[in-house]
């Protein structure tokens, strides 16, 4: 497909032809101005293509890059409408829309008006309306901007949840560590309307490396080493209660819990580290590869 | 599409776009109303004034939403939909007008004997029901996103209005103009004719998809 905003105008993406399945989250890089938003637009159905079309669509859930508010509803009325517009029940939606508003720290804003959010609150308001309706394609154009760390996690981890789920996600961020090895594919902009795919994560933008991982996972392992199959980080802990034992097996990337020992997927370790670390009492007494190689050094 | 109406509904009352629109259209229908007036011809001119009502009512309700949340109830609901949905959200807030209008008239002017009552009301409604068509049709087609910049959206919109109402091929100037015929021979009930009716609603579907379309390649 190919995208221009109007007969005379340059085209921003043209002869674009791309494939994704489920289960896949692809990175989207270029420079400022390489058509990343436009492309994310035609994909979210947010515009039709000016040429070509896109077909196969599951629900989509899409942040725009600046969310300025300005309707007059409180957050929580917005993100109700838009529960309705996703087609959630009114009971259903309700549930989501608090359970969204709490997840990411605006439960306290919820009955604030839109006008006098602040942006990072905003953001959180548009975070939640995309991910109400469980998306099967969520379509994140810089959603990371203005948020504070802890809603900067929770993205991640539902963006990540979303994936493991079997969803699509297309994501724009500027920071190359966002998600950094969760990625199973990019798509580079060149500037001229261009799209390259590479499969793998390769953030820092050298050109991906032939050992591409042809499985459909959520994770990828070619971002670290040549080794084909995932990496495994045993995390050592002190102090852990048996309460968060349990929702520490929950999170995603979390393999097992036993003992003092946590097993956990590479590219879900930094996740898992800072839950560890914001936990009372809980201390971290060593992180190392599980390679049955010895151990790397204890860091206490 | 019902989800749709009622965020869009929500806007315009909770906006308060609706404000402007009804003030102007309750002076324009109280200025005329200067003694008591036979109701055929207050009838006429109450849904004539519509036009101007509802194209405004049209173009608060098109530029209501910020960008971004346009694009975002875009992708939840399609772009030519959501777009659909505020336009008709327009026209609801029109109909609203309209009957408020007919009923001051009802209370205003001079009523027929009883027998001829029911049908001259029926056919005021109907000339308002083609001018609200058109009026409604003039806003989608001189507004956000066929038209973008703000001084030539105003304009246009008024100049279109003016023509809906006065040029000899507009339906709402022909069904005002068979109406008032009809009252000049001082015969039954007053009728906008079909044609006028089908050409009202024939120039609705095509403005409205224009906008729908404008909207769906802008995104």
């Amino acid at each position: 497909m190919g995208k221009r905003y109007g007969g005379r105008q340059p085209w921003v993406v043209r002869d674009v032809s791309l494939d994704v399945g489920p289960g896949r989250l692809v990175r989207v890089s270029g420079r400022n101005g390489s058509g990343k938003s436009t492309l994310l637009k035609v994909a979210a159905g947010v515009c039709l293509p000016s040429a070509g079309r896109v077909t196969g669509r599951p629900r989509v859930g899409y942040v725009p890059e600046r969310f300025p508010g300005g309707l007059p509803f409180s957050a929580r009325e917005y993100l109700l409408h838009m529960a309705r517009l996703h087609g959630l029940r009114a009971a259903a939606g309700a549930g989501a829309v608090d359970e969204w508003l709490e997840r990411l720290g605006a439960a306290d804003y919820a009955g604030a008006p839109l006008r006098s959010l602040s942006k990072g609150m905003c953001q959180k308001v548009a975070i939640a309306q995309a991910l109400l309706p469980r998306p099967g394609l969520l379509v994140l154009d810089e959603a990371w901007t203005g948020l504070d760390q802890a809603a900067r996690a929770t993205l991640d981890a539902a963006v990540t949840e979303r994936v493991a789920d079997g969803a699509i996600s297309l994501f724009v961020d500027h920071d190359p560590a966002r998600l950094a090895g969760r990625a199973s594919q990019r798509w580079q902009l060149d500037g001229a309307g261009r799209v390259t795919v590479a499969e793998g994560d390769n953030p820092a933008g050298e050109s991906a490396s032939g050992n591409a991982a042809p499985d459909n996972t959520a994770w990828d392992s070619t971002a670290w080493d040549s080794t084909a199959r995932p990496q495994v980080v045993v995390i050592e802990v002190a102090g852990l209660e048996p309460g968060s034992r349990a929702a520490l097996g929950g999170l995603p990337g979390v393999l097992s819990c036993d003992g003092p020992a946590v097993r956990v997927l590479a590219s879900y370790s930094d996740d898992v580290l800072r839950t560890l670390l914001a936990g009372d009492g809980v201390h971290v007494a060593s992180v190392r590869p599980e390679t049955g190689a010895p151990d790397l050094g204890a860091q206490r | 599409m019902i989800a749709l109406l009622r965020y869009q509904a929500a806007i315009l009352v909770r906006s308060h776009r609706w404000i402007f629109p009804l003030i102007l259209y309750g002076l324009l229908v109280a200025v005329s109303d200067e003694g008591a007036v036979p109701l055929a011809g207050g009838l006429d001119w109450s849904a004539a004034m519509l036009v101007p009502a509802v194209a405004l009512l049209t173009r608060s309700m098109v530029t209501a939403e910020p960008g971004a949340a346009r694009a975002v109830v875009a992708a939840a609901s399609g772009p030519a939909r959501a777009q659909v949905a505020a336009l008709a959200t327009a026209l609801g807030a029109g109909v609203v007008l309209g009957l408020g209008g007919a009923c001051f008239e009802l209370l205003a002017s001079q009523r027929p004997p009883g027998h001829a009552l029911a049908g001259t009301l029926g056919g005021g409604l109907a000339v308002a029901l083609v001018c609200l068509l058109v009026g409604s049709a003039a806003g989608a087609l001189c507004n956000f996103p066929v038209l973008r910049h703000p001084g030539v959206t105003l304009l246009s919109t008024l100049t279109a209005v003016v023509i809906a109402l006065v040029a000899g091929i507009s339906p709402a100037a022909a069904a005002l103009r068979h109406t008032g015929t009809g009252l000049a021979a001082g015969g039954g009930p007053h009728w906008p004719g079909l044609v006028p009716a089908a050409a009202a609603a024939c120039l609705l579907a095509i403005t409205w998809t224009a906008s729908a379309l404008a909207a769906a390649r802008r995104g």
